[in-house]
C-alpha cells in the first residue's frame, strides 16, 4: 500500500503541470518533512510554506515520502550532529540558551539532538536536493515521461477521485 | 516569451485556515487524552514505576489543569503505591507555555495517601541507560555494600574448622626473622673482623713494654707512645660506632620477635573467624534482625533524593536527558537554564491534604505545604521546602540544590499511627508493632549521609509465619530459644542510625529485642564458645610455637654473642690504653713534654 502511494505520488508529481523548478522546490521542502521528526513546530512552518508558496504540492508529498526512510536511516548521524552542536560546542551554548528562553522557539524542539541534527542536515542539503530534483525532472520529462502518460496505469491514477483533490493544490 | 510565475498561492489560504481550525478542533478533542498519556509516560520514566491517571482535564482558557485518580507505584515495593492522589487542581501560568515551561502558581492536592496496596506490580524495568535506571543501580549497589551479620540460627551449632598451618602468618614471619638473624650474624662477624682490633692492642702492649726502661729524654719513643694512644682511641671510636649499629640491628631483631607475638594474635583472630558462632553482640543481633528492614527505608529515601538530584540538578550547566519516545530515534534532549529566566518547571505553592492511615475506621486528614519545587533550582534561587504539622505529626523537608553542594534533608515523626508489620529474616516470625510512634530522618549533604529510623510501640504482637507451624517448637535449640525470648517481649524500642558517606556508609541498629536476645544467647552458649575458642587457640599454638621457638632462641643467641664479643674487645682496648697511659706518666713523672 505504501509502495503504491509512493508510486502514485511519483507519477502525479512528475506529470503535474508545474515547471521542473516548482516540482523540485516542492520536493526540497518535502524533504524537510521527511528528514526531520514530523511533530515539530518547524514542520508546521514548512507545511504552510508548501501550501502557500507556488511550489508543487505533489512534489512536496513525493519529497516527504522519499525522504522519510532516509530520515530513519540517518537518525544515528543526526543524533551525532545534534550532540556535537548542542553539547560538544561550548561556543554555541549561549545561542541555544537564548533560543531556549525565547517564546515559541522551544516549541520547535531544537534542543533535541535528532531534531536539530536532522534539521541542520535538511537545510544544508535543501539547495542540492532542489538542483538534483530539477535536473531529474527535466531528464524524465525529456525521455520516458511522454510514454508513461499513454500507459493504462497512469490513466487509472489520473481518473481517480484523489486526483481531483490534489488538483486544488496543483501549481 | 515566458510568463512570470506568482510566488504565493493565495487560493490556498482558505484551505490552510480550514486545516488549521480542524487541527485545533482535533487538539481540543484529544488534548486531555494526549496530555494524560504524556504525563503518565514522563512520570513513569522519571520514577521508574508506573504512574497512572484516571482523568486529566486541561482548561486552557481558565489556566487550570485537573487531575483525578493519580497513582504512582512504588519503585521499590512491587505491590505498593508510593502515593495516590484523589484530586489535583493546578493553576497554570499560560504565557510560559510558549517557552515550553510549566509554571504552576498554586496546586491543591486532595486525598493523598501513601503506601496503599496495589493488585499488580508497578515496578517498570528500565531498558535503556536512562537516569532512573542508573540511579536505581547505584542505590542498589550502595545498599548491598552494607553487610549484615547472619544470625546463625539455621544450624544453631558452634562448628570448629580445622586450622591449616599454611594459612597462618606467624610461621612465615618466623622464617623471615630467622633469615634476618642469620644475615645479621654474618654481617656482625665480618664487621668485627674489619675493626682489626688485635693489631692495635698488640701494638699498644708492645710499646708499653718498651716504655718500661725509657727515659724522659727519649722523645721519639714518647711521641710514638702518644700516637699509639691516639690509635687506640680511634679504635675505641670505631668499636663504639659498630656497637651502635649492632644495638640498632639487635633492636630490629627484637622488634621482629615482638611482631611474631602480634602475628600470633592475628592468627588467633583468623582461627576465631573459622568459628561459626551465633552473633552474640547486641549490635550484631540487631543488625541481623532489623538490618534489611532498616536498610530498605534508607535505600528508598536515598533513591528518591538521588532521583531528585538527577532531575533537579544544581548549577546552570545544560542538562541532558533522553528524548521523548517516538518511532524515530529519541535522541537526547538538552535543557539550557538561564539565570533570571523562568525554570523549565516550577511549582510555586502546593497545599497538600493527606491521610496517613487510610485503612482506619475514621482516618485522619492532615495538611501540608510544598513550595518551590523546580527543575532548575539555581535559576529559581530558592530551595524546595515541605512542611506538615498536626498534633500527632511533624514532618518537614528541605531540598536545597541552589548551590554547588546540594543538601537534601527530610524528617517526620508520627504518633499513634498503625505501623506496618516487620519480617525478621532469620526467624519464621513476623513482628506486628500495632499502633506506635515512628520517626524517620534522612539527610544527604554532598555525599555525606545521616539517617535515623526509630519505631516505638507498646502493643507488640508476634505472628508465626503460616509455613512454620503454630506454637513454635520447630528449628534448632538456639532458634527456639530466640523465639521464646522474643515472644515474651511486648514492646519495641528500635533505633537504626545511618552514617558515613555514600561510598562508605555504616549502619548501627539497637533495640530492646536484640539486647534481650544477645543476653540470653550469651548466657546459654557463652561457655561453649569459650571452649571452642580454646581448641582453636591450641591448634594455632601447636603450629606457631614449633616454628617460632627456635627463631626466638636464634635471635637471643646472635645478639648475645655479638654483644659479648664486643664487650671483650672493648675491654682489651681499655686495658691497653690504660697501661700505655700509665707507662707514659711513669716515664715523664707527670711533666708535660713537648
Amino acid at each position: 500500500m505504501l509502495l503504491f502511494k509512493l508510486l502514485q505520488s511519483l507519477v502525479k508529481a512528475l506529470h503535474s503541470e508545474g515547471t521542473p523548478g516548482q516540482l523540485a522546490a516542492g520536493i526540497a521542502l518535502g524533504s524537510i518533512l521527511g528528514l526531520t521528526p514530523l511533530v515539530n513546530l518547524h514542520n508546521a512552518v514548512v507545511f504552510a510554506a508548501i501550501v502557500l508558496l507556488n511550489v508543487s504540492f505533489p512534489g512536496a508529498m513525493l519529497g516527504w515520502a522519499v525522504f522519510v526512510p532516509v530520515g530513519f536511516l540517518l537518525d544515528p548521524l543526526f543524533d551525532r550532529i545534534g550532540r556535537v552542536l548542542l553539547l560538544e560546542t561550548p561556543a554555541l551554548t549561549p545561542l541555544w540558551t537564548t533560543l531556549a528562553n525565547t517564546p515559541v522557539v522551544p516549541l520547535a524542539n531544537f534542543n533535541n539532538t535528532v531534531v536539530l541534527g536532522s534539521l541542520v542536515w535538511a537545510l544544508v542539503f535543501l539547495y542540492p536536493v532542489f538542483l538534483a530534483s530539477r535536473w531529474g525532472v527535466r531528464r524524465y520529462r525529456d525521455t520516458v515521461g511522454a510514454w508513461i502518460v499513454r500507459t493504462r496505469v497512469y490513466q487509472a491514477v489520473k481518473a481517480s477521485s484523489l486526483y481531483n483533490m490534489y488538483r486544488l493544490f496543483r501549481p | 516569451m515566458t510568463t512570470r510565475l506568482a510566488v504565493f498561492r493565495w487560493k490556498a489560504v482558505a484551505p490552510l485556515l480550514v486545516f488549521t481550525v480542524l487541527g485545533l478542533a482535533a487538539w481540543w478533542l484529544l488534548a486531555d487524552r494526549l496530555a494524560r498519556r504524556a504525563a503518565e509516560s514522563v512520570g513513569t520514566a522519571m520514577l521508574g514505576a508506573k504512574v497512572e491517571i484516571d482523568r486529566l482535564h486541561i482548561d486552557l482558557f481558565g489556566g487550570k489543569i485537573e487531575v483525578r485518580g493519580l497513582t504512582a507505584a512504588s519503585p521499590s515495593e512491587s505491590l505498593k503505591n508510593l502515593v495516590h492522589a484523589d484530586e489535583l487542581v493546578a493553576d497554570l501560568d499560560l504565557l510560559p507555555l510558549l517557552e515550553k515551561k510549566v509554571i504552576i502558581d498554586r496546586l491543591a492536592a486532595n486525598g493523598l495517601t501513601f503506601g496503599t496496596p496495589r493488585a499488580t506490580s508497578g515496578i517498570v524495568p528500565s531498558s535503556g541507560p536512562g537516569a532512573t535506571r542508573q540511579v536505581a543501580e547505584h542505590v542498589g549497589q550502595w545498599a548491598r555494600s552494607i553487610d549484615f551479620p547472619a544470625l546463625q540460627l539455621a544450624t544453631g551449632k558452634i562448628a570448629i574448622g580445622r586450622v591449616d598451618p599454611a594459612s597462618l602468618s606467624t610461621p612465615r614471619e618466623a622464617k623471615a626473622l630467622a633469615a634476618r638473624a642469620d644475615s645479621s650474624r654474618a654481617a656482625w662477624t665480618a664487621g668485627l673482623q674489619g675493626l682489626d682490633l688485635g693489631a692495635t692492642v698488640d701494638s699498644a702492649t708492645a710499646l708499653a713494654n718498651r716504655l718500661r726502661g725509657a727515659r724522659p729524654t727519649d722523645l721519639a719513643l714518647l711521641n710514638q707512645a702518644r700516637r699509639t694512644i691516639d690509635q687506640v682511641k680511634q679504635a675505641r671510636d670505631r668499636v663504639a660506632a659498630f656497637e651502635r649499629g649492632v644495638t640498632t640491628g639487635a633492636a630490629g631483631l627484637q622488634a621482629g620477635v615482638t611482631a611474631l607475638n602480634e602475628a600470633k594474635q592475628r592468627d588467633y583472630a583468623f582461627a576465631r573467624s573459622m568459628l561459626k558462632l551465633p552473633a552474640l553482640d547486641a549490635g550484631d543481633v540487631g543488625a541481623a534482625l532489623f538490618g534489611p528492614v532498616a536498610m530498605a527505608r534508607f535505600q528508598r529515601a536515598l533513591y528518591l533524593v538521588q532521583l531528585g538530584r538527577r532531575y533537579f540538578p544544581p548549577g546552570l550547566l545544560p542538562h541532558a536527558d533522553p528524548g521523548p519516545k517516538r518511532m524515530r530515534r529519541a535522541g537526547t534532549t538538552v535543557r539550557f537554564p538561564r539565570e533570571h529566566a523562568l525554570p523549565g518547571f516550577l511549582l510555586r505553592d502546593a497545599e497538600l491534604s493527606f491521610r496517613l492511615d487510610p485503612t482506619a475506621s475514621q482516618p485522619k486528614t492532615y495538611a501540608g505545604r510544598l513550595t518551590g519545587l523546580t527543575s532548575d533550582p539555581a535559576v529559581y534561587g530558592r530551595p524546595t521546602v515541605f512542611t506538615a504539622s498536626a498534633p500527632t505529626l511533624q514532618a518537614g523537608g528541605l531540598f536545597d540544590h541552589v548551590r554547588g553542594t546540594p543538601l537534601d534533608t527530610a524528617g517526620a515523626t508520627m504518633q499513634g499511627v498503625s505501623l506496618p508489620a516487620l519480617a525478621l529474616g532469620a526467624l519464621p516470625l513476623r513482628l506486628e508493632p500495632g499502633r506506635g510512634t515512628v520517626t524517620l530522618g534522612f539527610a544527604l549533604h554532598g555525599d555525606t549521609l545521616r539517617g535515623r529510623w526509630g519505631v516505638r510501640s507498646d502493643a507488640l504482637r508476634w505472628v508465626r509465619d503460616s509455613g512454620a507451624g503454630a506454637g513454635g517448637g520447630g528449628g534448632t535449640p538456639v532458634q527456639q530459644l530466640v523465639e521464646r525470648v522474643l515472644s515474651g517481649i511486648g514492646s519495641l524500642d528500635l533505633t537504626a542510625q545511618l552514617r558515613g558517606t555514600i561510598d562508605h556508609p555504616s549502619l548501627a541498629i539497637s533495640s530492646n529485642l536484640d539486647r534481650a536476645v544477645a543476653d540470653r544467647l550469651r548466657a546459654v552458649v557463652g561457655e561453649e564458645v569459650a571452649g571452642a575458642e580454646r581448641k582453636l587457640r591450641a591448634q594455632v599454638d601447636s603450629s606457631v610455637d614449633r616454628e617460632t621457638a627456635p627463631v626466638r632462641a636464634q635471635v637471643t643467641a646472635v645478639t648475645g654473642e655479638v654483644t659479648a664479643r664486643l664487650a671483650e674487645q672493648r675491654g682489651r682496648l681499655d686495658q691497653a690504653q690504660k697501661t700505655l697511659e700509665q707507662r707514659l706518666r711513669d716515664v715523664t713523672r707527670g711533666i708535660r713534654l713537648p
